[in-house]
């Protein structure tokens, strides 16, 4: 009988909102008492600074790990990525209630990003996201499933191992026999429940799908705030977080294959929705409803303008950091498009 | 009192009674007789927003609003906005019935599932014919902003 745990991890909604916090509650509940689990509930993911005790813990996990956040999964997946708390994107079987809308939607033409950067460790990443179902039972027959997975996988390493495999090649992968069984580093032993929910401050910057950008840099160019940089090979990070503008998505509209995420927008599209599955993503009528009608660029440069005249500066419209596609593809591929109508379609309007 | 209209988005009709008068945003405006009117969802943005799950207001009674000022936001099913004064004014009062239990506008957008009431200049709304050569006018356009969300 292997020995092997999954660490689940809550992130818990900012704020006060009672609804949310009695779900986290009574889902963290039950889990204590399931055996095979190691349970912890952090603030809010996305605004973990780097010297917050639940990020530190995140880190030491160097197990299999179950998050739950009140984001898209995706964007938990990247977020979790840019902390460096990094793995193989596993399969939830969890689904929200289904729109009935066609669901493989969300395979058409996935660009092919950069991947992430650095080593990826041998261990698997689930995110579930808390505002698929009100109640804590869909969680909690996920978690047990995802939990034997798990542990199944472990043991078919265990005993491929024991068939012969090459020792020294398992002593590659991210730590050792002892720590790896109980699913963490040495590390995150002395964290209290009140170290681990010490409250921080709201934060806001974009978090970008590596397994979509394409490296093209127009977010670089775009961006007059200095968010954005490049690593030693070149490869585009968010370098600045905390010069990005509170409130401001721009970049994302700009980005060509919508691998930049702000994971709280209120546009699903923006905030890490599956990319092309309509059903489940929401649209924002602000414009039909009294905002004035414009593309994503336009849009884009309105919101950067605003930011660049609050922090007393220029307002510079097109003039600078305008990706160049625009101005001769603006509508995007053709087959797209075409798909989306279908969509809408579907939509009955 | 004539007969209501019924503009077609695709095989859906959405009804414009004829007893009151229409706003660009996509409410409609009913005279209450004292120089105050009652504000609500056209069966229109009922139909592209289905199910309101959630509704906010930044506002409150009393408050001086102008033309187009954000004044809450809204959650659905399908949709989420912003949402803009339909004409300037005072606001008088909220419907503090939908604030609980928003699934009313839904039910009876037209009637139990009004918004707010405002006093004000309301010589920029359309009468229901107005209002549906607008919707007309703007359909394509519409599709296409519906699209391009989508495509984001």
């Amino acid at each position: 009988m292997s020995r092997h745990r999954l660490t689940v991890v809550l992130s818990q909604a900012p704020g006060k909102h009672q609804a949310k916090r009695s779900l986290e509650e009574s889902i963290a509940a039950a889990l204590i008492l399931e055996p095979g689990l190691d349970v912890s509930i952090v603030p809010n993911l996305y605004d973990l600074g780097p010297d917050h005790t639940g990020r530190m813990y995140l880190e030491g996990v160097s197990g299999d790990l179950c998050v739950l956040t009140w984001h898209f999964p995706r964007a938990a997946f990247w977020l979790l990525d840019r902390i460096g708390v990094k793995g193989h994107e596993g399969q939830t079987q969890l689904k929200p209630p289904a729109d009935d809308d066609d669901e493989d939607a969300g395979e058409s033409a996935t660009p092919q990003g950069v991947g992430p950067a650095g080593e990826v460790p041998d261990r698997q990443i689930y995110c579930l996201d808390l505002r698929d179902f009100n109640s804590a039972d869909p969680y909690l027959n996920e978690i047990r499933r995802i939990a034997t997975e798990c542990r199944e996988r472990h043991e078919q390493k265990q005993s491929a191992q024991a068939n012969g495999t090459a020792p020294l090649l398992q002593l590659g992968v991210a730590g050792t026999v002892a720590t790896e069984a109980n699913g963490h580093g040495p590390a995150t032993r002395a964290f209290t429940p009140e170290e681990l929910l010490a409250a921080p401050n709201r934060r806001w910057y974009p978090v970008i799908d590596y397994s979509r950008c394409t490296n093209c840099l127009e977010c670089l160019d775009f961006c007059l705030f200095g968010v954005y940089g490049v690593d030693s090979l070149d490869r585009i990070l968010v370098e600045n977080q905390d010069s990005c503008k509170k409130g401001c998505p721009a970049c994302s509209r700009v980005c060509p294959e919508q691998a930049i995420m702000f994971p709280e927008y209120k546009s699903a599209a923006i905030a890490g929705a599956p990319v092309g599955a309509i059903s489940g993503l929401k649209i924002d009528l602000t414009k039909l409803f009294g905002g004035e009608v414009k593309d994503a660029l336009s849009q884009a440069v309105e919101e950067r303008d605003r930011e660049l005249v609050a922090d007393g500066r220029v307002a510079v419209g097109m003039t600078v950091g305008i990706p160049k596609r625009q101005t001769d593809k603006p509508q995007g591929p053709k087959d797209d498009l075409d798909k989306l109508m279908d969509d809408l379609d579907a939509l009955g309007l | 009192m004539s007969e209501p209209l019924a503009f077609l988005m695709g095989k859906f009709a959405a009804v414009l009674p004829a007893d009151r008068r229409y706003c660009r945003n996509h409410m409609w405006c009913h005279p209450r007789g004292d120089g105050v009117y009652r504000f609500g969802f056209t069966a229109y943005a009922i139909r592209l927003m289905q199910d309101v799950y959630f509704l906010d207001w930044s506002v409150n009674a009393g408050d001086a609003v102008a033309l187009k000022q954000q004044i809450g936001n809204i959650e659905t099913s399908k949709a989420v906005s912003d949402l803009f004064a339909p004409i300037g004014g005072t606001l008088t009062a909220i419907n503090q019935d939908v604030l609980k239990d928003p699934s009313q506008i839904n039910v009876d957008g037209y009637g139990r599932g009004w918004l707010f009431e405002m006093s004000g200049d309301t010589g920029s709304t359309l009468d229901a014919q107005g209002y549906h050569d607008f919707l007309a006018a703007n359909w394509d356009q519409t599709q296409r902003i519906l699209k391009g969300q989508m495509g984001e």
